[in-house]
């Protein structure tokens, strides 16, 4: 399973529109890793080692942190509709992008910065909103989530009503469309710094959240601490799904139905299911990505792909397995 | 020795007037069983949540194994009591066996996952109520009679001395009616368990004093115990009159094998200017 990502990262080193050879990706790699030294064409390290490499990276650890997200959260609030957004993290990105364009005119830093600060801030709203009485149950945190992801939304189409049409509007409609257009190494390091806290959470907490996912009175009855253990899985999930948004912009799909289709072929069981899904997101968006550098002559979004390419496979999948139980 | 004893207990909803129950004073004891009965909405639940720590009483205090259930962590009452809930609700069709290791998460540290030694807990409490064969099975796709004895089995894993049911034979058909509650005789006589159950059921308390069994029934009404001891002392026909409203007869059996056997008839409904002590 750990395995497959990597395939898929291998894999879209061939493929683009410039065509490179098996031996020449060899090369490149080793000699970069200093473990050959072999006088390889400037434009091919360039290609494959500083373009394609860390946008597939970076592609495979956005797609695994959205899926495992909405898997986590899908077990938390007890509804397989439930998506890595549910609590505004994304919408609160787009409105922190949004004004870091129009404030600081897309420098990108900031723009990550800001993405990423109103991403949390959403989510402590939506948290906060559904605190009842010390406690915070399951529905008012949804219910959280609807409020501050609908307020967040009409801000940022504020930002675009007063955005320069000319200068800034076109990097906010962009940015949230979704792209692995600009990926660097640096891009890699920093916003994998929240992707692995909220990853390493979530990969430890996997069991709870079959038991939180008995609902909070059985939860407690069993023996969680409520407060505690849905904290730990909101804030693993919201990191990672943070750290992937304000780097990616806005990719919807995956983080719901990537682990829809987890729940399919791998059961429910959220030992299984978390890693399952974010392997199987990881390899989704690195592939879409493929696709959408070649399949025209300019790139297409990642978000408008990720449905579009999804929907058929996913579809083909609930007749294949009848919904896997559901 | 005394597992759970409630003092004094009385609750309200925050921000709302009306009590929901007041003066509710009772002990259960090893390997005891107390009923509570009494009509819908007379507040059983909201007791029984109110002892698991789901809710925190106004006044009075709910002491576990001799301690304060106040000064518990979050999660230490589930080391000394499990529950077994009405109807547990749909999540995720998790098999069998995954739904009885859940009883174990008391055991399990917070960022770890069922051990073997909790697999074989597990598959003997499966084996206790008879659901072994179960076991690969989605729990969504069990009978009602099934999940109910895979939540016994679930409450069982937990290793608790006192295990609340709340009304656990309210969705069931004859069959599986009896079964659990021989299951549940079963368990208190074999392994000294102790049972507090909230029932519909009059004749459950019956059956339960018929097998010989160390048993206490309380009557719920107008938010506090109207009297409680033997259900052969309590559940007269006069009381059954006055908390539910219902005319009935006691009915005693001679038992080839011994002993007395006693049910409650229902006969009619009482309107409400008819004498109860008729």
């Amino acid at each position: 399973m750990a395995l497959a990502p990597v395939l898929a990262i291998v894999l879209s080193l061939f493929i683009g529109r410039y065509p490179v050879s098996l031996s020449t990706i060899g090369q490149v790699i080793l000699t970069k890793l200093h473990l050959i030294n072999y006088p390889v064409a400037a434009v091919n390290t360039v290609l494959i080692w500083d373009i394609r490499l860390p946008r597939a990276i970076l592609g495979a650890m956005v797609g695994g942190c959205l899926a495992i997200s909405g898997a986590a959260f899908q077990g938390l609030f007890r509804n397989p509709l439930v998506s890595s957004g549910i609590l505004g993290v994304s919408s609160g990105a787009g409105f922190g992008a949004a004004l870091a364009i129009i404030l600081f005119h897309g420098n990108t830093s900031a723009t990550y910065l800001f993405a990423f600060a109103f991403a949390l801030l959403a989510v402590f709203l939506s948290y906060m909103i559904g605190q009842v009485y010390n406690t915070t149950p399951t529905i008012m945190l949804v219910l959280g989530g609807v409020i501050v992801s609908s307020v967040f939304s009409s801000l940022i189409s504020f930002t675009k009503y007063v955005a320069d049409p000319y200068q800034e509007l076109p990097g906010i409609v962009f940015w949230l469309m979704g792209s692995l257009a600009s990926a660097n190494y640096r891009d890699v390091l920093v916003a994998g710094v929240p992707m692995l806290i909220g990853v390493v959470g979530l990969m430890g907490i996997k069991w709870r959240i079959n038991v939180l996912s008995m609902g909070d009175k059985e939860a407690h009855t069993l023996g969680v601490n409520l407060k505690l253990d849905k904290g730990i899985v909101i804030l693993s999930a919201t990191l990672a799904t943070a750290g992937a948004v304000c780097v990616s912009g806005i990719i919807g799909w995956v983080g719901l139905i990537i682990p829809h289709i987890c729940r399919m072929l791998v059961g429910n069981d959220n030992r299984v299911l978390i890693p399952a899904s974010m392997a199987l997101g990881a390899c989704f968006l690195v592939l879409v990505d493929d696709v959408g550098r070649v399949i025209t002559g300019s790139e297409i979004p990642l978000g408008i792909l990720t449905a579009l390419i999804g929907a058929p496979f996913f579809v083909w999948l609930l007749k294949k397995t009848r919904g896997g139980g559901w | 020795m005394c597992l759970l004893e409630v003092i004094d207990a009385c609750f309200t909803y925050p921000q709302q007037k009306e009590r929901i129950f007041s003066d509710i004073d009772f002990k259960v004891g090893r390997g005891e069983v107390f009923c509570l009965l009494g009509p819908n909405g007379c507040g059983k639940t909201t007791l029984l949540d109110c002892i698991l720590g789901i809710h925190r009483l106004d006044q009075g205090s709910i002491r576990v194994a001799g301690e304060d259930a106040k000064d518990f962590r979050p999660g230490e009452m589930a080391r000394h009591v499990a529950y077994v809930p009405q109807r547990h609700d749909n999540s995720f069709p998790y098999t069998v066996i995954d739904m009885v290791k859940m009883g174990r998460t008391v055991y399990t540290g917070r960022f770890s996952s069922p051990s073997d030694l909790d697999k074989e807990k597990a598959k003997e409490a499966l084996n206790i109520v008879g659901m072994m064969h179960l076991r690969h099975r989605p729990f969504t796709q069990l009978s009602g009679g099934e999940a109910q004895l895979v939540m016994i089995a679930r409450a069982l894993a937990q290793e608790t001395r006192l295990i609340i049911l709340d009304e656990p034979t309210a969705h069931l058909d004859f069959k599986h009616e009896m079964l659990v509650m021989e299951t549940i005789v079963r368990l208190v006589k074999e392994t000294g368990l102790s049972v507090l159950m909230a029932t519909h059921f009059p004749n459950h308390t019956f059956y339960f004093e018929n097998q010989d069994m160390p048993v206490t029934v309380a009557l719920m009404h107008d938010n506090t115990f109207l009297e409680s001891g033997r259900p052969t002392e309590v559940l007269t026909e006069a009381n059954v009159g006055r908390i539910y409203r219902v005319k009935s007869r006691l009915a005693e059996f001679e038992m080839e094998t011994g002993g007395i056997l006693r049910q409650l008839i229902p006969l009619s409904t009482l309107r409400t200017e008819d004498n109860m002590d008729e």
